[in-house]
């Protein structure tokens, strides 16, 4: 009997083409002790640690926050209480932007995409009774990620903390803000990721245990460049800022390398998700090893966060969305992830309501604890076509790597607007894909409803964000010493002039309470404002 | 595309009012809105009061507003009102983004004049804009 296939191709999200079944003629280069080994061993493919989930479940970590800092607050008490394992900030745009509540541009968007931090007083608040020496939190700020850094650790010393024994990430990450979307008020791309730079490299020394930088291709994947190219884009990203290390040699690379972290973005292809994570451990390992001649296994290992796909996600039909949540919880585990943000199903409507957060964490404990994933590292390892698929994606992604560097590097491709110009391109394919019903998304171009059969309630964010934080910064800045806040700002004008290593200056503006804007606008003066070359 | 019997291309001014800067719905707007012919200005992210006083000196038929912040409350209704202060009627406002279908009547209230869902049909939006010009331009010739 003739067993046809349907028409159409067989391809993954990344366009490469799949056969009916693969063998181990697919693989029969691969050599396990080169390309594979334990998890924990070099190349790290099957994952960075060697106990993997059986020594430690990956993090539940919801990059969260609303309203004002007293009400993100009481949503992080209440996530902790629901089993959420680690903490992520997600600043309002305002903030991300380098700007204060109060900034007459920027009334309506204050605590609406995140919680408002403007000085150390916010920060405090933000983390009044967590137990931050316990769990770990993701300071995931934008361009200006140190500034709000430096709020974090003065924060934890106010309260006896050691920094030298403090866990936790700041993002610190160039791509997002300055590529990825719009933010207004920004500094160009090599100037930021000088001043980036300088917290990897200080933090290195004071809090070692920190994770000063967060590679994060998340945004970069939503903008529509396909699995490969996420890739390639993650290793440039860390590439711009070991040479910018290089460039200074302050500090013996391993050292700076050491604390390294990285996020992706874990879309719908199931399959080319998993064995994407596993390519970039790699391709990470073999980075590190043969193009830096880096030895320090510290430096050897992609730690990862992942972060459900937010453009995967429908406005109709919203609750189909906690399948595609969940199948991607899925990936990220099946993929080795150390840290996962499950979305709200919710996404396409508002920012999550407590019952879509619930569900979020509820997701990945389902995972945790009964589906028994967690037993064995990389359960997909050996399958013929997961291995041939990771091998495939490494080599495309090489390839792509050589195109940004032709292009100048990561920041020059910024500056340039080469990468912009990428994400261009992706975006209009896809939705010509769309278009066409290439590319089939349930409820939006393929089983359609006219009428939405899922009521669900909207989050609706508090009106009076701006106006409660503009008091509070009336009042912070009538109380406060602003002649120390001069002092500060004197002091990093100067140093940043000079091209030392701002971050004590800047830890003495925060300490001072000089504002999120006040600090930003010294580097505004210097440097000119810049803006994302989106091409249109 | 020319509309009969006038000499002007139908213009449109695309910008995101406020902060939110994701860029990709407007990006695929802006692209469809040139395809079929129409001259776009595409201003990124603005203030209403920024927005209204671009739309007004570029002197465009649509104001298409694309925002996903869930401000659209707050910024939305701001650039109708200026827009008629300004005496400015005339040009149509169209906004997409992330605006919960709850609030299109609202909006709509507020003088917007159609709300594009995520996941809208390029075509659709393409279509509607060069009806609704062409009602506009007759209509203010009677």
């Amino acid at each position: 009997m003739q067993h046809k296939e349907s028409e159409g191709k067989f391809e993954t999200g990344s366009g490469i083409p799949v056969k009916v079944a693969y063998t181990p003629d697919d693989v029969r280069d691969l050599d396990y002790e080169r390309d594979l080994a334990l998890p924990g061993v070099p190349p790290y493919t099957r994952g960075v640690y060697p106990t993997m989930y059986r020594g430690r479940l990956w993090t539940i970590r919801r990059y969260s926050g609303y309203g004002t800092p007293e009400e993100t607050n009481e949503l992080y008490r209440h996530e902790y209480r629901e089993g959420q394992t680690g903490f992520s900030i997600a600043f309002d745009t305002p903030t991300n932007s380098g700007l204060d509540s109060d900034d007459p541009r920027v009334g309506a968007d204050v605590g609406i995409g995140g919680v408002p931090v403007c000085s150390l007083d916010d920060m405090e608040i933000l983390f009044e009774g967590l137990p931050i020496e316990k769990v770990a939190t993701s300071v995931t700020g934008k361009a200006f990620s140190h500034v709000q850094q430096a709020m974090y650790f003065a924060m934890a010393e106010k309260r006896g903390l050691e920094l030298k024994e403090l866990r936790g990430t700041t993002q610190a990450d160039i791509l997002t803000a300055l590529g990825c979307m719009n933010y207004i008020d920004q500094i160009a791309p090599r100037h930021a990721i000088r001043l980036l730079a300088d917290l990897v490299e200080w933090s290195s020394e004071v809090a070692p245990r920190w994770h000063p930088v967060s590679f994060d291709t998340y945004n970069a994947r939503e903008n529509g460049v396909n699995a490969y190219q996420e890739l390639a884009i993650l290793m440039a990203d860390a590439i711009a800022y070991i040479e910018e290390e290089r460039k200074r040699g302050r500090i013996p690379l391993d050292q700076y390398i050491r604390g390294f972290s990285f996020n992706m973005g874990c879309h719908n292809d199931f399959l080319e998700e998993i064995a994407k994570f596993r390519a970039a451990r790699r391709m990470w390992y073999r980075l590190v090893k043969d193009r830096y001649g880096i030895d320090d296994a510290r430096c050897h290992l992609l730690r990862l966060h992942v972060q459900s796909s937010g453009i995967t996600h429908t406005t109709q039909q919203p609750l189909n969305n906690l399948m595609r949540i969940a199948f991607q919880v899925l990936a990220a585990v099946l993929g080795g992830a150390q840290s996962v943000h499950a979305n709200g199903y919710d996404e396409g409507l508002c920012l999550p309501t407590e019952q879509s957060m619930l569900l979020s964490i509820r997701t990945e404990q389902i995972v945790q604890h009964e589906t028994n994933v967690i037993n064995t590292a990389d359960p997909l390892g050996g399958s013929y076509y997961i291995e041939w698929l990771t091998n495939e994606l490494e080599t495309r992604a090489w390839q792509y790597l050589k195109r940004i560097e032709e292009a100048g590097g990561l920041v020059e491709a910024l500056e340039s607007g080469w990468l912009q110009g990428e994400f261009r391109k992706a975006i209009i394919e896809h939705q010509r894909r769309l278009d066409t019903v290439e590319v089939k998304v349930v409820g939006v171009n393929c089983f359609e409803m006219e009428e939405e059969p899922y009521q669900v309630r909207l989050f609706r964010p508090n009106p009076r964000a701006a106006e409660i934080q503009t008091e509070k910064l009336q009042k912070l800045r009538r109380e406060r010493d602003n002649q120390k806040v001069e002092e500060a700002l004197r002091e990093l004008r100067e140093v940043t002039k000079q091209g030392e290593n701002v971050m004590p200056a800047v830890m003495k503006g925060v300490r001072a309470y000089a504002t999120m804007g006040e600090i930003c606008n010294v580097w505004r003066d210097i440097y000119g404002t810049w803006s994302t070359p989106i091409g249109l | 595309m020319k509309v009969e019997g006038e000499r002007k291309e139908v213009r449109v001014l695309m910008a995101k009012p406020g902060l939110d800067g994701h860029w990709r719905g407007a990006i695929v707007v802006t692209m469809a809105l040139r395809n079929a012919g129409m001259e776009v200005i595409y201003v990124g992210n603005q203030t209403p009061q920024a927005i209204v006083e671009a739309a007004i000196q570029e002197d465009v038929d649509v104001v298409g507003l694309s925002i996903l912040s869930s401000a659209h409350l707050k910024l939305i209704p701001e650039v109708t009102r200026r827009l008629h202060e300004r005496g400015a009627k005339e040009i149509i406002v169209l906004a997409g983004g992330i605006i919960p279908r709850e609030d299109v009547p609202l909006l709509k209230q507020a003088g917007v004049d159609e709300v594009f869902q995520p996941g809208s049909k390029l075509v659709s939006i393409v279509n509607y804009v060069k009806h609704r010009v062409i009602q506009k331009r007759s209509s203010s010739a009677i």
